[in-house]
C-alpha cells in the first residue's frame, strides 16, 4: 500500500466509526424516547359518573352553583320560575368558568366578556358555540348532574 | 514545589494569567448595545436560579397547599417576600430585555450572514423566558393563576397540528387539575432551565463563532479591550440591574389573590402578564368567527405563523432592509396599542 492508499483507507475507518457512533447514539437515543414519551401521556380514563349538587330544598330560586363532575365544572342553575338547567361552566371561547347573572338572565364569561342565554346558546361576544348541556335529575330530592 | 504560595498553585492550574495577559487581548465593539444586553439577561438569569432555588424550597407543588406555601413564604419567612420579589422581577426583566435584544438586533440588520443562527437561538432563548414566566405565574395556584392556566393551555391548543397534544401534555389531561399544577411545576424548574441553559451555551457558541468570521468588520468600530475594560463596564450594568431589581422587589406592591377555586367563577378584569396583553385584547375584541373559523383558533394559528416567521426571519431577509425594520415598527406600536385597550 502506498501513504496515499493507507491515508485514504484511515479516512474511510474515520468516517467509518464517526457514523457508527452517531448511528448508536441516535438508536440510544430514540430506545429512550419511546417509553420516556409513552410515560408523559396522560391516562385518558373517563368514568361517565354523576355528580349532587345539593338538595332541591337548599338550592334558592334565581341563583346558581358550580360543582365539579369529572374533574369538570358544571353550572347549575335555579331558574327564577324554580327550573333546574345545568351546563358545562367551560366557557366554550376559550375555557374560562362562566358565572350566572341573576339580574341580566344570562350566563357570563368574566375573561373575553362572553354572553351565553339561558338555554345555552352564545349571544355575544367571542364566543363561536353554546355550552355543553349537562343532564340535572332529581332523585328522592337530591339532585343529580350527569353527561347528557 | 513547597516554596509556592498557594495562590499561584490555584493560579498556575486555572490559568488565571491568560486573563489580562497580551497575547490573549481580545477586543470588543465598545457601542454594540446588545452585547450589554446580554449581559443584563445572563445576570437577570443568574438572579432566577438563586431566588428560584431559595424559593423551591419552601414551596409545595401539591395544590391542596401550594397557595398556602407561597402565601407563607410571602409572610412568613424572614426575606420571603423579597426573593419571591426579586424572582418575579428578574423574570419579567428577562423576558423584556430578551425581547428588545430581538428587536435591536432587527434595526441594526443583526441577524443577516454570518449570524442567522444567534438569531435563531436568541428567539428560541425569549420563548424560553416566556414559557418560565408562563409556568412560574401558575404556581401560586391562585384564581387568576387557575384562570391563566385553563385560558394559556386552551391557545396552545389552538397551535395548528401539535397543538391538541401539547394541551394534554402541559394539562396532564383534557382538564385543568391538580395534575396540571404538578406538570407545569416540572416544567418550570426542570424542564426550562435545563433547555434554557443548553440554550445560552448554543447562543455563546454561535456568537463568538459569527465575530471570528467577521473579525475583520471589527477594524473600522470603535473598540474596547474584553479585560479589563468590557468586563468593569459588563460589572457596572450587573450592578445597575441588582439596584433595579430589589428596588422594584421592594417597593412594588404585588398582592397574592384568593387560591384557585375550580367552582368559582373566573375573576372579572382576569388578565395575562404584560407581553400577552395585545394577544388578550384581540380574544376579547374578534368576533366569534374570522374566515369561518373560531377566533380563538384563528388567533392561535395567525400567532403561530408569526412566530414561524420570526424564527425564519434571517433566511427571508438576508440583506437585513428597511422594509423588514418598518414592518417590526409597525408590529410593535399595533401591540402596544392593543395592550393599552387590554388594559380598558
Amino acid at each position: 500500500m502506498t501513504d496515499d492508499e493507507k491515508s485514504k483507507a484511515g479516512s474511510q475507518r474515520r468516517d467509518f466509526l464517526g457514523m457508527a457512533i452517531v448511528g448508536t447514539a441516535a438508536a440510544l437515543g430514540a430506545t429512550a424516547a419511546v417509553p420516556g414519551l409513552a410515560f408523559l401521556r396522560p391516562s385518558s380514563r373517563r368514568i361517565p359518573g354523576s355528580a349532587s349538587a345539593g338538595r332541591v330544598q337548599d338550592f334558592p330560586v334565581g341563583t346558581s352553583r358550580t360543582i365539579l363532575l369529572d374533574d369538570k365544572p358544571v353550572l347549575v342553575i335555579r331558574l327564577p320560575d324554580g327550573e333546574f338547567k345545568a351546563f358545562s361552566a367551560v366557557c366554550t371561547h376559550l375555557g374560562c368558568i362562566v358565572q350566572y347573572s341573576q339580574e341580566r338572565s344570562r350566563i357570563e364569561c368574566p375573561c373575553h366578556r362572553g354572553v351565553f342565554a339561558l338555554d345555552g346558546h352564545n349571544v355575544s361576544g367571542p364566543p363561536a358555540k353554546p355550552l355543553e348541556p349537562v343532564k340535572v335529575e332529581i332523585e328522592s330530592g337530591t339532585l343529580i348532574v350527569r353527561y347528557a | 514545589m513547597n516554596s509556592r504560595r498557594p495562590s499561584q498553585w490555584v493560579t498556575e492550574r486555572l490559568s488565571w494569567w491568560r486573563l489580562g495577559s497580551v497575547e490573549s487581548q481580545q477586543r470588543m465593539p465598545a457601542r454594540n448595545p446588545n452585547a450589554y444586553l446580554g449581559v443584563v439577561a445572563l445576570f437577570l438569569f443568574g438572579l432566577q436560579v438563586a431566588s428560584g432555588v431559595l424559593l423551591l424550597m419552601h414551596y409545595q407543588s401539591n395544590s391542596e397547599h401550594a397557595y398556602e406555601s407561597v402565601a407563607r413564604i410571602a409572610g412568613e419567612y424572614p426575606y420571603g417576600d423579597l426573593v419571591r420579589g426579586v424572582h418575579f422581577f428578574s423574570g419579567q426583566l428577562l423576558v423584556a430585555t430578551l425581547l428588545l435584544q430581538l428587536v435591536v438586533s432587527v434595526f441594526r440588520g443583526a441577524f443577516t450572514a454570518p449570524r442567522e443562527l444567534v438569531w435563531v437561538s436568541g428567539v428560541i432563548l425569549a420563548s424560553i423566558a416566556v414559557a418560565f414566566a408562563f409556568t412560574g405565574s401558575v404556581l401560586p395556584w391562585t384564581n387568576g393563576a387557575y384562570v391563566q392556566a385553563r385560558v394559556g393551555s386552551q391557545m396552545v391548543g389552538y397551535v395548528p397540528i401539535i397543538g391538541p397534544t401539547l394541551l394534554r401534555l402541559l394539562r396532564c389531561g383534557d382538564e385543568v387539575t391538580s395534575m396540571t399544577l404538578q406538570q407545569v411545576y416540572g416544567f418550570h424548574i426542570a424542564v426550562l432551565p435545563a433547555v434554557f441553559t443548553f440554550a445560552v451555551a448554543l447562543h455563546f457558541y454561535l456568537t463568538g463563532a459569527a465575530n471570528r468570521a467577521t473579525v475583520k468588520s471589527l477594524e473600522g468600530a470603535r473598540t474596547i479591550p474584553v479585560y479589563p475594560d468590557g468586563v468593569v463596564r459588563m460589572a457596572a450594568v450587573a450592578v445597575g440591574v441588582l439596584v433595579i431589581v430589589i428596588s422594584l422587589a421592594t417597593f412594588v406592591q404585588r398582592p397574592l389573590g384568593n387560591p384557585a377555586d375550580p367552582a368559582a367563577a373566573s375573576p372579572a378584569l382576569a388578565r395575562p402578564a404584560w407581553f400577552f396583553l395585545p394577544v388578550h385584547a384581540l380574544l376579547r375584541s374578534a368576533p366569534p368567527t374570522l374566515l369561518g373559523v373560531e377566533s380563538a383558533r384563528f388567533i392561535g394559528g395567525a400567532l403561530t405563523g408569526l412566530y414561524v416567521l420570526a424564527v425564519a426571519l434571517p433566511f427571508i431577509d438576508k440583506r437585513g432592509s428597511r422594509v423588514t425594520s418598518g414592518i417590526i415598527s409597525g408590529l410593535l406600536v399595533i401591540a402596544a396599542l392593543l395592550a393599552i385597550h387590554a388594559l380598558n
